[in-house]
């Protein structure tokens, strides 16, 4: 707080106290905590966060402060000392502090090719990103990565955009998510800055969006991205995109720019498989400087399987669980620490609701799949549900086949063995194996 | 519940001294370590557990600790009139705290703003910690963008107390009120209310201003009294 010889920098902790005695300890939590003061033209500037906080505190706190501050001027708005708000859409006055260029590169340090770590999942697509990072604007623009959340996509666009920042620390490397590319456009609307809006945009050597399919269905901020986009690529300035699926099943999202989406390269990342799994863990325990033993990483790969961000989590709350109770990291203490999310799985994964959750993905009935029935729309999914249990439950193959209509183990062995190929051979199966594998465990 | 309102303010009580941590040892030191200048690039923590198993204690006490950084604590259930709005540019405070955020999982225009919220905290370094009645495998979420992200957090599961520890705890809101409530009389309070930190909690303020009205102490005798002039 700035120094002011009139208005005293204790003066907002005063009015804190006395707050806090007058409202309740929710509404004090709620209300007054997110305020921030400073001291400015000789009088107390408090900023809020929103215009809810600012309504409120006007509406009930304000006659109280009034009392605790005496003739000293006080001002309520919208803003941030740390920060300005990132959205102007509810923005009521204009932010305190000068606000920051519009666009900064926003990448992450942390995200580099170097701790990506590889496997068959994603070898495509570090690859072309490699290349891309090497020759930007070259190699291949646009590039599309897609696939489901948490699998890396993000990682690898900001180790694209480190990269090309090393080598030429002058360019303007942009990183946004896409929500936030149609919050500058509206706020560049709403404050008649939207020439400033395209021509930083325009201006870029380097644009990477990332979720594009929250464009959906945002006509205007199509529109404008297609142009921004056409200026990029006239450039040959990179631009880098990513999504949740292949551009084409995209509802809502212009023709035109699902047909330039594939103008360059189109590649996905798919899950990873439990060694890459075990892999990624490993490394990343080593980035926050704490040794993760094989068991332990496998143990948690094979657990949890529905994407590397909760893989994260789980690594995350291990190592916390560590650090804040002294005790090393052993099979043991994970199995532990992960107490709750492992019993939650393990309600999920039970033989019945394999079979119930196979029959509804395939569109049959939990019969079907117990009968004897031996038509392949009824056999193959019989086979992917027999191979999942197998996976995911601790039950025998005796179990197993008694489970699935009263057959044989070596029915079970057989359907293991035949999905195990399949998955190699057959793209269809092997989507179809990792899709029912990320319901159940997810 | 008919309560006695009291004509002064209350001292805030949802702190972590009193808190009584049970089991709940490495997750209070996480949270109280949110604190820390030092503290950096947090990930996102979630919360879960049993109605009154002492979350939304220990949400408003981490809220109370980040002083003097700016915080909010908005409990989602408790102010249902909130509209999804009311979290923008919430990402340039140090620390968002959201309780019962199952209550607006499943609501499509919460979720783009909380995924937005969740965003936008990464990217400027704000913390997050949320709380709901279970793990986020356990919700139905609209969006698996959200549903991805929070099941990336640091899950943390709370884990109610004992009786033992019960006690000891409403000894500690008693304290810290400045009341001296004796073992005999927690227990008794235990065997006739509901094992309700919040209703306890209400409680202790009714039988403190009663105590205060005629100059007993909590005995066994004037509780019973107290109680069974009020609705209980």
């Amino acid at each position: 707080m700035a120094a002011n010889s009139a208005v005293r920098p204790s003066l907002w902790k005063q009015c804190l106290r006395a707050l806090e005695l007058e409202l309740s300890e929710q509404q004090f939590n709620t209300w007054i905590r997110p305020l921030q003061a400073e001291v400015s033209d000789g009088g107390l500037k408090l900023l809020a966060p929103n215009r809810f906080v600012v309504d409120w505190v006007q509406e009930n706190c304000m006659d109280h402060i009034s009392l605790v501050v005496g003739s000293i001027p006080v001002k309520l708005a919208v803003g941030s000392r740390r920060r300005p708000p990132l959205s102007a859409g509810t923005v009521k006055e204009t932010p305190a502090r000068p606000t920051q260029p519009l666009l900064g590169s926003r990448l992450n340090p942390l995200f580099t090719f170097k701790n990506f770590v590889e496997g068959k999942s994603n070898q495509l697509a570090r690859a072309a990103a490699l290349q891309v990072g090497e020759n930007p604007g070259l190699a291949y623009n646009p590039l599309f990565l897609y696939g489901g959340v948490g699998l890396g996509k993000t990682h690898l666009m900001h180790a694209v955009g480190n990269m090309i920042l090393e080598e030429d620390p002058g360019a303007k490397v942009v990183y946004i998510h896409s929500e936030r590319f149609v919050g500058d456009m509206v706020r560049g609307l709403q404050h008649n800055t939207i020439a400033e809006f395209k021509r930083s945009y325009r201006s870029l050597d380097a644009l990477l969006i990332d979720d594009i399919q929250f464009f959906a269905g945002k006509q205007q901020s199509q529109e404008e991205f297609f142009h921004t986009f056409n200026a990029l690529l006239e450039g040959q300035r990179q631009i880098i995109l990513t999504c949740d699926r292949y551009p084409k099943e995209v509802s809502g999202l212009e023709e035109r720019l699902k047909s330039r989406f594939g103008w360059g390269l189109t590649v996905a990342i798919e899950p990873p498989e439990v060694e890459t799994s075990a892999a990624i863990l490993m490394s990343k325990a080593a980035v926050e400087q704490h040794y993760l033993p094989e068991e332990v990483a496998f143990f948690i790969a094979q657990r949890i399987r529905s994407n590397v961000r909760e893989l994260e989590g789980a690594l995350r709350r291990v190592i916390a669980n560590s650090r804040f109770t002294g005790q090393p990291i052993t099979l043991d203490f994970t199995k532990e620490a992960l107490r709750d999310l492992l019993a939650l799985q393990d309600k999920l994964v039970t033989v019945d609701n394999i079979q119930r959750t196979v029959a509804e993905y395939f569109k049959i009935r939990v019969a079907d799949l117990l009968s004897k029935r031996r038509s392949r729309s009824v056999a193959r999914p019989r086979q992917l549900a027999m191979a999942l249990t197998k996976e995911l439950t601790n039950h025998s193959l005796p179990e197993i086949g008694d489970a699935f209509g009263g057959r044989d183990h070596t029915t079970v062995i057989h359907a293991c063995r035949r999905i195990k190929s399949l998955k190699e051979t057959e793209v269809r199966v092997s989507e179809d194996y990792g899709n029912l594998l990320r319901t159940l465990t997810g | 519940m008919a309560q006695l309102l009291l004509p002064f303010p209350l001292e805030p009580s949802a702190r972590f001294e009193t808190f009584v941590v049970g089991k709940n040892a490495a997750l209070v030191a996480h949270l109280r370590s949110l604190s820390d200048a030092g503290y950096t690039n947090s990930p996102p923590l979630w919360l879960w557990g049993e109605p009154s198993c002492g979350k939304s204690h220990l949400l408003q006490a981490t809220c109370a600790a980040m002083l003097p950084a700016s915080a909010i604590y908005l409990p989602l259930k408790n102010l249902p009139k909130l509209v999804p709005d009311v979290l923008h540019g919430l990402e340039s405070l140090d620390l968002v705290v959201l309780d019962d955020l199952d209550v607006v999982v499943g609501n499509p225009a919460w979720e783009q703003m909380l995924f937005s919220l969740f965003n936008a905290l990464q990217a400027e370094e704000g913390k997050l910690v949320c709380a709901a009645r279970c793990a986020p495998a356990g919700l139905n979420f609209f969006l698996p963008d959200l549903d991805s992200r929070a099941s990336g957090a640091i899950i943390y599961q709370v884990t109610g107390l004992i009786d033992d520890h019960l006690a000891i705890a409403l000894q500690t809101h008693a304290r810290f009120r400045g009341i001296d409530l004796p073992d005999k009389s927690a227990r008794f309070l235990l065997h006739r209310l509901p094992r309700d930190m919040g209703v306890l909690c209400r409680w202790l303020d009714t039988l403190d201003q009663a105590s205060l009205a005629v100059h007993r102490k909590l005995t066994v005798p004037f509780i019973r009294e107290v109680l069974g002039t009020s609705d209980t």
